[in-house]
């Protein structure tokens, strides 16, 4: 019983000891706006550099910090970011799922813009995918977010659903929004999103059998995409010029047209585009 | 006189007191002990991972373990082996999945160069987590040598250009002297120039007078054009003497303003020189730690949404 003062303070020592507890995660909000801007920042400069799978990479970083200090648009706008650079790295799937952050979680209050935004991206990569009937559904959703589709993404919307129009084989539908997804392209000055309605009218009057007519757009969109300086692009607008000129029953303009459509496509090494034009080549009827 | 102790009612059954007293303060102590090891972590489960580095320098027992600049862990202890030292550390298990396989821890300190020393994990590509007891590699943090040394390296060009951009000066500066001396000279020989000018001027006006009174004279007498030719001949000359004069002067001045435009030519091809110098030195200066932080390039937030990448990628049939 004597003993038990002793044993007493003995236990009590030992509390005392012991290696610096880890602390708990706390961090001050300026500091995580910070590292935020910094994951933006060399997520840019990486794009810049070309180092797409460092920029995704940064994105999905920048995007989760955001959610950790609920700073909702940043959220978004990284997840989106990370969704583009995905899809140009070949890497569908994982654009769609980086559309998730935004698209499944409707406790954020995300703004009518970034929702639209996603909605247009999902239904982008979703085509992509080669899934139309989701593509259609989120289509929709996002114009319906863009009264009269006279918002900054109206002739993306259009263009978008021309494409789904004529990959559901109503060519004529797909006609019809390419010229209105051009109208209100250069109402905005959208020079790119001019090029695509341009490219898609030219694919959706071949598609009616209509290869002359195809013929003056995708030279406008060529000459367009070549101001832009965008190679794939340029790839597109030839090896569509070259089908509509196969078709039109001018062979010599589609040789021409093919030869720099595979000049195009060598210096791009782009292997798989060359496979599919040449696909395309020859599934085009014999004149 | 009694001789029987009898203890003060004070001290009854004192033996339970002091040991209810020191139970309670034996509960106490098990409480303090408790919410201490509560605070120590000792009731979070903890993983054990282990990097091997060169030597310990700069480790210590305890230094925290950073994730995304979040404290998950500790170093758990060090020890020499073969290879060198042998740093183990302890990483709340509620973390383990955030650090993949292929991560990299990083002896590095939260502000740069100075503040507390700290492990930094960096994460690996996404996979499978790191299990307990599994290595993962080491980077050793820089030294102030070597940040000095990478400072020097930024900054000697730097110097050089703005010390090549101060001599370019230096020669402007003669060029610059030259022109302005010619441009003295020319200004000096402008009034000569008006006054010549004037008396040519004057000169034609009056010859011009002249001329019509001549003309008048010989329409009224024929008679007089004898006397009149001779004179008339005679204030002529002295006109297209003037007007040669002139016209000497004229070109005499034409040719100082070539002079004078050649001379300015090279102290414009300088300042255009100078001026496309100043500019790498100023973007080189940009690139110079510390003033790298003051001129961040803003950031392209959003990419562009395109249409374009809606095409699908495999042939379609």
């Amino acid at each position: 019983m004597r003993a038990l003062p002793l044993v007493a303070l003995l236990v009590l020592a030992a509390g005392c000891g012991g290696t610096k507890p880890p602390a708990t995660p706390s961090q001050t909000s300026s500091q995580s706006q910070t590292r935020l801007a910094d994951f933006e920042q060399r997520a840019a400069m990486l794009m810049r550099s070309g180092d797409l799978e460092g920029a995704a990479r940064q994105y999905g970083e920048a995007a989760r910090i955001a959610a950790t200090v609920e700073n909702v648009d940043s959220v978004a706008s990284n997840a989106i970011n990370q969704s583009i650079v995905y899809q140009w790295l070949g890497r569908d799937a994982d654009a769609r799922d980086a559309l998730a952050r935004v698209l499944d979680d409707p406790r954020r209050s995300f703004s009518e813009r970034r929702r639209l935004q996603a909605e247009l991206r999902r239904a982008i990569v979703d085509l992509a995918l080669q899934n139309p009937v989701s593509a259609a559904t989120f289509a929709e959703r996002a114009a319906q977010r863009c009264p009269n589709l006279s918002c900054e993404h109206g002739a993306t919307i259009l263009n978008v659903q021309a494409q789904i129009a004529l990959e559901s084989s109503r060519a004529a539908e797909a006609e019809q929004l390419a010229t209105r997804a051009a109208e209100r392209a250069r109402s905005r000055n959208d020079r790119a999103e001019t090029a695509n309605a341009l490219r898609m009218l030219g694919k959706a009057r071949r598609a009616q059998d209509n290869a002359k007519g195809a013929i003056q757009p995708l030279e406008q969109a060529l000459a367009i995409d070549r101001d832009l300086a965008d190679p794939r692009k340029i790839l597109a607008d030839l090896t569509e010029l070259s089908l509509a000129s196969s078709a039109a029953g001018n062979r010599d303009a589609a040789r021409d047209y093919y030869e720099r459509a595979v000049t195009v496509s060598r210096a791009l090494r782009d292997t798989r585009g060359l496979a599919e034009m040449e696909a395309q080549l020859r599934r085009q009827p014999a004149n | 006189m009694n001789a029987t102790f009898v203890p003060p009612t004070r001290f009854s059954r004192l033996v339970l007191k002091v040991n209810a007293f020191l139970l309670i303060a034996l509960l106490l102590g098990a409480a303090f002990i408790g919410l201490v090891a509560y605070k120590q972590g000792w009731f979070v489960h903890q993983t054990h991972i282990h990097f091997v580095t060169a030597n310990a320098l700069g480790l210590n027992k305890g230094m925290p373990v950073k994730l995304y600049g979040f404290t998950v862990g500790s170093v758990a202890g060090m020890e020499l082996s073969e290879e060198g030292v042998d740093v183990r550390l302890s990483i709340m298990s509620e973390y383990m999945h955030r650090i993949p396989k292929g991560s990299l821890a990083k002896h590095s300190r939260e502000a740069g160069v100075v503040g507390a020393a700290v492990i930094d994990i960096v994460p690996g590509k996404p996979g499978a987590a790191l299990a307990e007891g599994e290595r993962i590699d080491f980077q050793p943090s820089r030294s102030i040598a070597e940040y000095i040394d990478d400072i020097r390296r930024q900054a000697v060009p730097a110097f050089n250009e703005l010390k090549q951009v101060l001599s370019d000066f230096k020669g402007s500066g003669n060029d610059i002297a030259v022109s302005l001396s010619t441009l003295r000279k020319e200004m000096e020989a402008l009034p000569q120039t008006h006054r010549d000018l004037r008396k040519l001027l004057t000169t034609a006006e009056r010859t011009a007078a002249e001329f019509s009174t001549t003309a008048q004279a010989t329409e009224r007498a024929m008679t007089n054009i004898e006397r009149a030719v001779p004179e008339l001949t005679t204030k002529l000359g002295g006109a297209i003497e003037s007007i040669d004069g002139a016209a000497q002067q004229l070109r005499k001045t034409g040719e100082e303003a070539q002079g004078t435009i050649q001379s300015a030519r090279p102290v414009l091809e300088r300042g255009d020189a100078v001026a496309r110098d100043a500019g790498e030195v100023f973007n080189a200066a940009k690139r110079v730690w510390p003033l790298s932080d003051s001129f961040n390039e803003t950031v392209d937030r959003e990419l562009p949404i395109d249409s374009f990448d809606a095409r699908s990628k495999a042939p379609r049939n």
